[in-house]
């Protein structure tokens, strides 16, 4: 008997329940790896494939894409004796929440000076850039420290 | 990151074709700088939809030894999203960018 209800449902959740389809909800995201550079690919590899799944604007997908590498890689890279990231994706009517959490030293990454991005080739320094097109990209950016963990917020804007 | 070597008019075009990130930005300058080794360099980004800091720090590299070599690097095919990077940070101003392969072999 289960096997022929389980036949009938297909093989998808999405198939499951085709009445939930015209009010479609974007799912949510999560994911804690190690801290390190593999890592980070991996994100991106599971982020693109989240985008797609959850019917996320290309350019949103790619702000969003951006802000979990800038912030990750610079974890992997940069935070001692982290042992890993945290990203998880809360999908609003207007807007995905972000939230982006590590257990590496204390560390404010929206602390740091404006980049001058007037400044001419050859005194370019590409220092800081990765943070500064976090704070261009997204909305309400901040940052928490909660125990041992360093916590970014922010959101980015869906379109209509 | 694929990329692939062509050529328009005397410049080398190379086709880029993934993200340009963290992952890829290591092999992506070892094989730009080789080119630009031999003259004048377009990278196509056509099929590039995601450019982060890291490849922006890539392309900042290719375009400073081309200057010090006195050779010519531009891109073409700026997507939307890369577009948006590039003017965020500046760089429209300092790489030149162009429409099309053609216009950025002739200038």
């Amino acid at each position: 008997m289960l096997r022929t209800s389980l036949a009938c449902t297909g093989f998808g959740w999405e198939d499951a329940n085709p009445l939930a389809k015209p009010s479609f909800q974007r799912p949510s995201f999560h994911r804690r790896l190690p801290a390190t550079l593999d890592s980070v690919e991996e994100l991106m590899d599971a982020l693109e494939a989240y985008a797609e799944k959850a019917e996320i604007d290309m350019a949103v997908a790619a702000r969003l894409n951006l802000v979990a590498e800038e912030i990750a890689a610079n974890v992997a890279m940069h935070a001692a004796g982290a042992t890993y990231f945290a990203l998880d994706v809360t999908p609003r009517e207007q807007a995905l929440d972000l939230v982006l959490e590590d257990d590496g030293p204390e560390y404010d990454p929206l602390a740091r000076d404006e980049v001058d991005t007037e400044a001419d080739l050859e005194e370019r320094d590409i220092g800081g850039l990765g943070v500064h097109l976090v704070r261009k990209l997204t909305q309400d950016a901040r940052y928490e420290r909660i125990g041992d963990t360093n916590r970014l917020s922010c959101s980015l804007a869906l379109p209509d | 990151m694929e990329i692939t070597e062509t050529a328009e008019g005397s410049k080398t075009v190379a086709v880029l074709d993934g993200r340009l990130d963290t992952a890829t930005a290591a092999q992506t300058e070892t094989a730009l700088l080789a080119l630009l080794a031999k003259g004048g360099v377009i990278a196509d980004l056509a099929n590039v939809r995601y450019v982060s800091s890291a490849g922006l720090r890539v392309l900042l590299k290719a375009v400073k030894q081309a200057k010090a070599a006195g050779a010519s690097f531009s891109v073409v095919g700026l997507q939307p999203p890369v577009r948006e990077v590039f003017e965020i940070s500046g760089f429209d101003k300092i790489i030149p960018a162009f429409a099309t392969r053609a216009e950025a072999a002739a200038a």
